[in-house]
C-alpha cells in the first residue's frame, strides 16, 4: 500500500507504462525532425567552416593583428660621422632635432590661441601656419631640424594631431672659412657638396632595427627577434689644418676686398706629405644658414675653375730647357726690342729689357725669353712634361667636380701657340693642378699625388726632373722675390722664399678681355721646403691688378703665419723687409 | 602509494611554477634595467658629441684671434721680436 502511495503521482500510477504513453501516440510527420537535424548539421558545418578560415586561411593576418598588440618594431638610428681636421678639431658633426610634424584636421580643431602660440614657436604667422595645414593630406611637414627645446614646448602646448620625429642637423663650427672643403647636407643628412658629398658612403651611417614586446606602460619588456645592430658613420679625419685655414681664410679676404676683387683662392699644401693642409674659396657662405645661396659663393674655384696660368707656367719650360741641356742658367737671350713675331703674331714684354740670362727671364718674367727658349724644343717634349705635370689631366683627390683643365695635342701646336703656352697662355689650369706641378720645386724634382686625407706615411714619389735641375729653378724662383724681381712683396722676414708671379688676361666668349687673373705660387723656406702655398685673385679692379701686387702679399702673410704655427725654423737672418719696387711681369 | 606520488608530483608542480614566474619577473626587470642603461650611454654619447661641438665653436680660431687682440691686447709675433733656440738632442 506505502508503495501504491509513493507512485501515485507517476504515470505508472494511473496504469500507464512509458512504452504506450499517449504522447508518443502522436504521429509527427518524418520531415521535421529531419529538418532540425539538417539545421543542426548545417550549423556544425558552418562553424567547422569558420574554424577552417580562421586557422588555415588568415593566420597570418590574425597573428600580425596579435602581433600588433604588443610588439612593437624599433628603428635603431645611426649618426652620420664626424668630419674633424688633423687636429681632432670638430668640422662637422650631427645633432639630434626634431622634425614636427601634424595631422592637419586634428590640428585645426584646436582653439585659436594655441594655435597662435603654436605658429608663434615655429617661427612662422598664423596665415602661415593655417596655409601648411590646408591640405587633404594626411601627413604634413610644420618644420623640419627643430632644436629639442623647442619641440619640447610645442608638445608642451598638447595640441592633437602634433606630431615630431626624431632627425639629424649637421652643424658646422667652422662656417664660411670650411665651408668649400667641408661641403654640406640636406635636410635628409645626405651630402650635397665638398667633402660630405664624395665620402658620402664613408659618412653615411646604416639604421638598425630590433623588435620588441612592450607592456601596457610602454616599457621593453623583451626582444622578440635578433637585434639588426645600427652602423654609425665612420669620422674623417681631413688633412686640413684648421688654424692654417683660418689664417689663408683672413689674409685672403682681406686681399680680396682691398683690391674689390671678383673672387680669390688659395691652397696650402705640406710638400713633405703632399697634404692639403689649407683651402679657401672667396666669396664663401655659411653652412650653417643656407637660406640665401648663390653659385658664385657655392663654386670651389681651386678645384673647379679653371684659368690661364700666364707667368706662372715660366719655371716649367725653363726647367726643361735646362733638364735637356739646351741651356745652362747662364745663357743669354735677347729679348729687345721687348717683341717678337712668330709667324704673324707678335709677342710682347711688359718692359723692355736688354739680353736677359735664363735666371734673369725668370727673375724678370720675360715673355720673350721664355717663348725664344721654347720654340728650341719639340712640342712633344713639352707637352709630355706638361701631362707629367698633371695639366689637362683630372686631379686624384676623390673630391666632386674637379676639373682637368685644358691641355692640347701637342701634334696641333703651332710654333705662336708652343711660344704662349711657353708662358701660360692657350692653355688652362686649376689653382690645385699649379699648386702640384710646383712641387717639383719644392721637392728636389719629384712629384706626389696630393690628398685631403691626413697621412702618415711618406707619399710615393714620382720622379720628374733632375735634382740639380729642381735646385737651379729655386735660386731663380728666389730671384723673383729679391730686389729686381717681380714679386718684391712675396719676401717674409725670417724665411727665404722662392715662387713666380702670373698675370693673365681673362678669356670671356673665346676672347681675351681686359679682366686679370693675379696669381702667386711658391714655396718656402727655400733651404727645405715645407709648404706650397698657392694664391689666385680673380678680377681684381682697385689697386693694381698684377699677380705681383695683389697675390703676392697674400702669399707672404700666409706663408709667414703658416711657417710660425708649423713651428719651422727660420732659414734667413734677415729680419725685418724694406719694401722697395719690383719690376713688372709681362702677360 | 600512488596518492603520495601525485601529491608530491603536484607540490613539484606548483614549486616550479612559481619559479618559473619570478624568473620571468627577474629577467624582465633586469632586462628593463639594461633598457635604461643602454639608452643613458646613449645619451652620454650624445652629450659627448655636443660637447665636442661646443668645444670646436668656442675653440674656433676666429673667435680666439678676437679675444686675443680685443681683450687681451695681444698682438702677433714676428722673428724679429722672436728668441730662436736651438733644439738639443739627448744624448
Amino acid at each position: 500500500m506505502s508503495r501504491a502511495g509513493n507512485m501515485s503521482r507517476t504515470a505508472a500510477s494511473r496504469g500507464v507504462s512509458f512504452s504506450s504513453s499517449p504522447v508518443l501516440e502522436v504521429k509527427l510527420p518524418t520531415w521535421r525532425s529531419r529538418l532540425v537535424l539538417f539545421l543542426l548539421f548545417g550549423a556544425f558545418v558552418a562553424l567547422i567552416c569558420r574554424a577552417l578560415w580562421l586557422q588555415g586561411m588568415t593566420t597570418d593576418f590574425l597573428q600580425k593583428q596579435g602581433a600588433n598588440r604588443y610588439a612593437r618594431t624599433l628603428e635603431l638610428p645611426a649618426t652620420r660621422g664626424k668630419i674633424t681636421d688633423r687636429n681632432g678639431q670638430v668640422l662637422a658633426s650631427s645633432v639630434p632635432v626634431k622634425a614636427i610634424w601634424a595631422i592637419p584636421d586634428d590640428v585645426l580643431e584646436a582653439p585659436k590661441e594655441k594655435l597662435q602660440q603654436l605658429a608663434a614657436l615655429l617661427d612662422m604667422t598664423e596665415a602661415e601656419l593655417r596655409k601648411k595645414l590646408d591640405s587633404d593630406r594626411q601627413f604634413v611637414y610644420l618644420k623640419r631640424q627643430v632644436e629639442p627645446v623647442v619641440s619640447d614646448k610645442i608638445l608642451a602646448l598638447g595640441i592633437a594631431g602634433i606630431e615630431t620625429r626624431k632627425e639629424y642637423k649637421r652643424f658646422y663650427p667652422e662656417g664660411e672659412v670650411m665651408a668649400h672643403v667641408v661641403g654640406f647636407t640636406n635636410v635628409e643628412d645626405i651630402g650635397q657638396e665638398g667633402i660630405e658629398l664624395a665620402s658620402e658612403k664613408n659618412l653615411a651611417g646604416k639604421t638598425g632595427s630590433r623588435r620588441v614586446i612592450k607592456d601596457r606602460l610602454g616599457r621593453i619588456v623583451e626582444d622578440i627577434r635578433a637585434i639588426r645592430e645600427p652602423h654609425d658613420g665612420s669620422d674623417i679625419t681631413l688633412s686640413i689644418d684648421s688654424k692654417i685655414q683660418y689664417i689663408a681664410y683672413t689674409h685672403l679676404k682681406e686681399a680680396v676686398e682691398k683690391h674689390k676683387a671678383k673672387a680669390g683662392g688659395a691652397v696650402v699644401l705640406d710638400a713633405k706629405t703632399g697634404e692639403i693642409l689649407a683651402l679657401v674659396n672667396l666669396p664663401s657662405y655659411n653652412p650653417n644658414d643656407r637660406s640665401v645661396l648663390t653659385g658664385a659663393q657655392l663654386r670651389n674655384r681651386v678645384i673647379t675653375d679653371t684659368f690661364e696660368p700666364g707667368s706662372t707656367m715660366k719655371p716649367f719650360t725653363v726647367a726643361l730647357a735646362l733638364e735637356t741641356g739646351r741651356v745652362t742658367p747662364d745663357t743669354v737671350f735677347q729679348t729687345a726690342p721687348g717683341y717678337m713675331s712668330i709667324g704673324p703674331a707678335v709677342i710682347h714684354d711688359a718692359h723692355k729689357e736688354a739680353a736677359l740670362t735664363v735666371a734673369q727671364v725668370i727673375q724678370k718674367s720675360s715673355n720673350i725669353g721664355v717663348a725664344k727658349m721654347a720654340l728650341q724644343m719639340p712640342p712633344k717634349e713639352m707637352w709630355e712634361l706638361f701631362t707629367t705635370l698633371g695639366f689637362g689631366q683630372q686631379p686624384k683627390i676623390g673630391f666632386p667636380g674637379a676639373v682637368a683643365g685644358r691641355l692640347r695635342n701637342y701634334k696641333n701646336w703651332r710654333p705662336i701657340e708652343q711660344a704662349t703656352m711657353s708662358y701660360g697662355h692657350g692653355l688652362s689650369v686649376s689653382l690645385l693642378q699649379m699648386a702640384r706641378a710646383y712641387t717639383i720645386f719644392a721637392r728636389n724634382g719629384d712629384m706626389i699625388p696630393i690628398t685631403f686625407q691626413k697621412t702618415t706615411e711618406a707619399p710615393v714619389a714620382q720622379h720628374v726632373i733632375s735634382e740639380k735641375t729642381a735646385q737651379q729653378l729655386r735660386v731663380m724662383m728666389e730671384s723673383v722675390t729679391q730686389p729686381g724681381g717681380t714679386a718684391t712683396q712675396a719676401r717674409i722676414p725670417g724665411y727665404r722664399v722662392a715662387g713666380k708671379t702670373g698675370t693673365a688676361h681673362k678669356i670671356e666668349g673665346g676672347r681675351y678681355v681686359n679682366k686679370y687673373v693675379g696669381d702667386f705660387i711658391g714655396f718656402a723656406p727655400v733651404s727645405n721646403p715645407r709648404v706650397i702655398v698657392a694664391v689666385m685673385i680673380d678680377e681684381p679692379s682697385a689697386g693694381g691688378h698684377f699677380g705681383g701686387i695683389v697675390a703676392a702679399p697674400v702669399f707672404a702673410a700666409i706663408t709667414a703665419n703658416v711657417l710660425r704655427s708649423m713651428n719651422v725654423p727660420p732659414d734667413s737672418s734677415v729680419t725685418s723687409i724694406i719694401p722697395d719696387n719690383s719690376v713688372q711681369e709681362s702677360m | 602509494m600512488t596518492t603520495r606520488i601525485n601529491i608530491f608530483l603536484a607540490i613539484a608542480l606548483i614549486a616550479c611554477a612559481l619559479l618559473l614566474i619570478n624568473s620571468q619577473y627577474q629577467a624582465r626587470r633586469l632586462f628593463i634595467e639594461l633598457e635604461r642603461e643602454q639608452s643613458l650611454s646613449k645619451q652620454f654619447e650624445l652629450q659627448w658629441t655636443q660637447l665636442k661641438l661646443d668645444q670646436s665653436t668656442y675653440g674656433k680660431h676666429s673667435r680666439i684671434e678676437e679675444t686675443a687682440a680685443k681683450e687681451l691686447n695681444m698682438v702677433p709675433v714676428t722673428p724679429e721680436r722672436t728668441q730662436y733656440l736651438k733644439a738639443v738632442e739627448a744624448k
